[in-house]
């Protein structure tokens, strides 16, 4: 979390495993300090965009790519920290949702990442910066 | 070699498995498990019982009864298996240790002292969650794939092989006009390059799945199908990598069956020995079906293994 003194700002290392309800709120946490209450002379005008999390939006995409690769029922309980391992994903599973989730965001996965990714929360991550790449 | 087949036998008492002999060199075992046919609750306990704090902690995690049913079969048919060759007297299912190689590709940790040496065994496990399998080999690296032979996917066949196969198989799947047909050859090219990447045992980034093929040798044409009635020899199943010509490529070699009426299974060892121009020698294969602690049936040559390709 932002804790600034007069003359500097520091920010402490932020946890990157959100639930989806703070992580909205978080992406937009873009500080400005040329306002009022701070001598500007003193402060420069900074903007800060805490970029962690991945939006809720793209959380639940995951999520609904996910239950549908693995006919789990709608009333299953599957967020962010779900691991694809324990919702019963096996390796064809897993491709075939990194494919699901290509079509979906417009992006190309290399197998480096493929591989990498084990959790809802890290696969959505990983599209957004993907994402991000593309603009 | 001769065949070790063994009668069904029942035990009531404490748990106690049936010793078998290492695999000699060329020759291959194959242990599986059908978690339908495993029910008390009392051998469920005992299968859980000899498992690490660790794995126990992971099979518990799994969501759903089923999932966590196979995991534990999985690691239970692990450490049985391998207790079963009583490598030395003080091994058994539960003291068995594993680690990950850097890759990440599982292998047993020996306990071992200055003046024993533990014997290069090497296995390799996979399962759904109607079948487990575990196979093991000396001095050979070893990868195992086993499928529900219905398994459908989500996507369109020719769709996720462009994706994700070699030109070469894409073009193998696509002259099939026959859908059923044609999603069962997909399903055996996958089991058989899941089995490649696991004997090497570099993880799936280590040999991306669009850099090498695997095909048919003598009958490219009928794909990996059965010589019916056939005194020929099932075709060979070769592999070709494109990224690294100077991987040795013609030191793996592949057998894929049709397990139990449900599955197929592919089987993926090093050869040793093998030089240009030499035929292949072939693979030993012995298959069998257990319920560790329970029962045990070696069922080659039974029509729970039927051969496809490779041997």
């Amino acid at each position: 979390m932002a804790s600034f003194t007069a003359s500097s700002l520091s920010f402490s290392p932020v946890s990157c495993s959100f639930k989806q309800n703070q992580a909205s709120s978080l992406r937009k946490a873009s500080l400005s300090f040329s306002g009022k209450g701070f001598p500007s002379h003193r402060l420069p005008a900074l903007r800060f965009r805490v970029a962690c999390a991945a939006k809720p939006d793209t959380v639940n995409k995951v999520v609904e790519i996910v239950k549908k690769q693995l006919a789990l029922p709608e009333d299953r309980e599957v967020n962010g920290e779900s691991k694809f391992a324990t919702l019963g994903a096996d390796s064809l599973d897993t491709v075939e949702i990194v494919m699901g989730l290509e079509e979906e965001f417009g992006i190309a996965v290399e197998e480096e990442s493929a591989q990498s990714i084990t959790t809802v929360q890290e696969a959505a991550d990983l599209i957004e910066k993907l994402l991000e790449k593309k603009c | 070699m001769k065949l070790h087949c063994f009668q069904r036998a029942f035990f009531h008492s404490s748990p106690s498995l049936i010793p078998v002999q290492l695999p000699a060199p060329m020759e291959t075992h194959l242990w599986y498990m059908k978690p339908s046919e495993v029910k008390s609750e009392s051998l469920l306990k005992e299968y859980l019982d000899i498992l690490s704090p660790c794995e126990r902690k992971n099979v518990l995690q799994m969501g759903g009864e089923e999932l966590r049913k196979s995991a534990l079969l999985a690691r239970a048919l692990v450490r049985t298996t391998i207790a079963r060759y009583q490598i030395n007297s003080e091994i058994t299912p539960r003291s068995l240790k594993f680690r990950k190689n850097i890759h990440g590709k599982p292998e047993v940790e020996w306990q071992y002292s200055d003046d024993w040496h533990p014997p290069s065994l090497h296995f390799n496990i996979s399962h759904t969650s109607s079948l487990v399998a575990c196979g093991v080999t000396v001095n050979s690296q070893i990868g195992i794939d086993v499928e529900e032979k219905h398994r459908s996917i989500k996507h369109n066949v020719l769709s996720f092989a462009r994706r994700y196969f070699s030109e070469h198989e894409v073009q193998f799947l696509a002259a099939i006009s026959d859908p059923q047909v044609q999603r069962m050859e997909f399903i055996k090219l996958w089991t058989l390059k899941e089995a490649y990447v696991k004997a090497l045992g570099k993880g799936f980034s280590g040999a991306p799945f669009k850099t090498f093929t695997i095909r048919s040798k003598s009958v490219p044409e009928e794909g990996f199908n059965k010589l019916e009635g056939s005194s020929l020899k099932a075709s060979e199943i070769v592999v070709d990598s494109f990224d690294n010509p100077t991987v040795l490529t013609s030191n793996w070699q592949f057998l894929l069956l049709e397990l139990a009426n449900s599955h197929y299974a592919a089987i993926c060892t090093e050869k040793h020995g093998a030089s240009e121009g030499d035929r292949n020698v072939p693979v030993k294969l012995t298959v069998w079906k257990t319920i560790p602690f329970l029962e045990d049936e070696c069922v080659s040559g039974t029509d729970a293994v039927k051969t496809i390709c490779g041997l």
